[in-house]
């Protein structure tokens, strides 16, 4: 049999790992992925504040599949044709090559099972001038996060002249995600500065799309702090007031211009932020892979949700905020039309957020999409992985293994400085991830695994997990053994 | 971090929970945080581990 994954990120990297340890060599563990590395995607924060160089935060795929005997293209998958076409009966993937020695070459990839772990494509498109290409940076990949210390820099250099800057970190879309990620550069860049003696002069501004500060796109949470049992809110505004920043929050940015943010309260008003240098999160979109059936006809959407994201095991009718179970989400992340395929990570489609959707007077929507990050995706890249090892055993499509974000945890560590000693971070973790107010009906989640948390502690956790993630990826000894 | 001067009186900023020097001695006192990042790691595995089947 033959397996193949699309994508080699967190989640489809422990999916095709998992895959090559627990099947046999008579069976095929494929790879396509249009990046040559894998990237520990959390320390690219370090990356932007110049604690940590670009090679420190990659390593190439190529050896490591090589070693493992997974076959590795690198190249882009464009069309999933499940039922094959006039030619063949065996479902294929298109793909484009990306590699040099290829580049632009297109290549059939049959599979008995797919998995398709794409991730997001950062969908800067979606708010005018936003992006390294216009006029903001972005922490994404590790090329952006390089590029985000070289126009910092210039701040800082600014700063050292006695020139005041305004700063502003956040979300650069109304329905954008990945709010811990923007928290988490904010809070390293007011620490550089202040370790600089430059704070003075700077001002720093969190922008957000979220209801509330301390939402993170999970609806918020509530955490046992100083004898009460308090709302994330009140932990995050006070770290970013600790820490010198000021926010603006349910704002949907719209358009960027040189030093000018554009965007739209709730409120409905129109209102704009001048910037020196900006940080904003873009939207996630699915990549764009179409789906054709065997007569040629255009299935994409059966395949995909309007927004590139493929749809799996998930409730996906329309209903109101208060009528949201987590049945809803997807345990299987297995595709409705055809068994063998499945999607993982940020690549499927959620059946709906998890915050409390708002829109402005407008017509706006304003708030923030779920996150995928990390610890889910591979944890999904796992179960995935394990109930096609065991359908292929079988010989039957088996899916005993699940994991829905309505009952998995996850943990966010928002950490700032560097060294062993002169860091700080911010724990969050949360189980599950998203609210379960039936099972928790106080608090909607595991209160005593819901922890929110500021010491040295979560910064040396953030250390830890960068080494030992990396070492598990790159499948060195005992590499299974670490926990997704 | 010490907060900044510069949030003015009925800012938003100018509401949430400070931390007092104590707060602080604990979040870098070695001992404690050691006990602190062995607790977070255990509750971090068990919401890892006992979230999926």
């Amino acid at each position: 049999m033959k397996v193949v994954v699309l994508g080699a990120g967190i989640s489809g990297h422990t999916a095709s790992m998992t895959l090559r340890k627990q099947l046999g060599k008579e069976h095929d563990v494929v790879v396509v992925s249009p990046a040559a590395n894998y990237q520990w995607i959390p320390s690219n924060i370090w990356v932007g504040v110049g604690r940590m160089n670009p090679e420190q935060v990659y390593f190439p795929l190529a050896p490591v599949y090589a070693r493992k005997g997974i076959q590795f293209h690198q190249a882009q998958a464009k069309v999933i044709f499940p039922e094959g076409d006039a030619k063949t009966a065996n479902p294929f993937v298109e793909v484009e090559y990306t590699d040099q020695a290829h580049l632009g070459q297109s290549a059939r990839i049959e599979y008995d099972f797919l998995i398709n772990a794409t991730g997001p494509k950062l969908n800067f498109a979606a708010t005018e001038g936003l992006g390294p290409e216009h006029f903001t940076e972005s922490v994404c990949t590790y090329h952006h996060a390089a590029r985000a210390w070289l126009k910092l820099q210039e701040v800082i250099a600014k700063l050292e002249q006695g020139i005041a800057q305004k700063i502003v970190i956040g979300t650069g879309h109304a329905m954008a995600t990945c709010q811990g990620a923007g928290f988490e550069y904010a809070l390293n860049v007011a620490f550089e500065l202040r370790k600089r003696g430059l704070d003075s002069l700077a001002e720093i501004t969190w922008i957000t799309n979220e209801y509330e500060v301390g939402d993170f796109g999970m609806g918020g949470a509530f955490v046992k702090k100083g004898g009460y049992i308090t709302s994330t809110k009140i932990f995050t505004e006070s770290i970013l007031a600790e820490y010198g920043i000021r926010w603006i929050k349910r704002a949907g940015v719209s358009k960027i211009e040189n030093r000018l943010i554009h965007y739209e309260t709730l409120d409905g008003n129109k209102q704009t932020i001048l910037f020196d240098f900006a940080m904003l999160i873009p939207s996630f979109a699915g990549v764009g892979i179409k789906g054709f059936d065997a007569h040629g006809n255009d299935i994409t959407a059966e395949l995909f949700m309007p927004n590139g994201l493929m749809r799996v095991d998930a409730d996906y009718s329309v209903k109101p905020y208060n009528e949201w179970r987590v049945e809803d989400w997807p345990s299987t992340y297995q595709c409705p039309k055809y068994s063998n395929i499945f999607a993982s990570g940020i690549a499927f489609a959620p059946p709906h957020s998890i915050s409390k959707p708002f829109e402005s007077p407008n017509g706006t929507k304003i708030f923030p999409t779920p996150p995928r990050t990390g610890m889910p995706s591979g944890v999904i890249g796992k179960v995935v992985a394990m109930n096609i090892v065991e359908s292929i055993r079988s010989g039957k499509i088996t899916l005993h293994h699940k994991a829905s974000m309505g009952k998995m945890g996850a943990a966010c560590i928002v950490s700032s400085g560097f060294g062993l000693f002169q860091g700080m971070a911010a724990t969050m973790t949360v189980s599950p991830i998203v609210p379960d107010w039936e099972k928790y009906p106080e608090w909607g989640r595991d209160i005593n695994y819901t922890v929110g948390e500021a010491g040295l502690a979560g910064h040396w956790l953030k250390h830890f997990m960068h080494y030992m993630f990396l070492y598990k990826a790159k499948g060195k000894l005992g590499w299974s053994f670490i926990p997704e | 971090m010490l907060k900044s001067a510069k949030f003015a009186r009925y800012s938003e900023e100018a509401y949430p929970p400070i931390p007092t020097p104590a707060t602080r001695f604990w979040r870098k006192c070695i001992l404690y945080q050691i006990l602190r990042f062995l607790v977070l790691n255990l509750k971090i595995m068990r919401i890892v581990v006992g979230g999926h089947s």
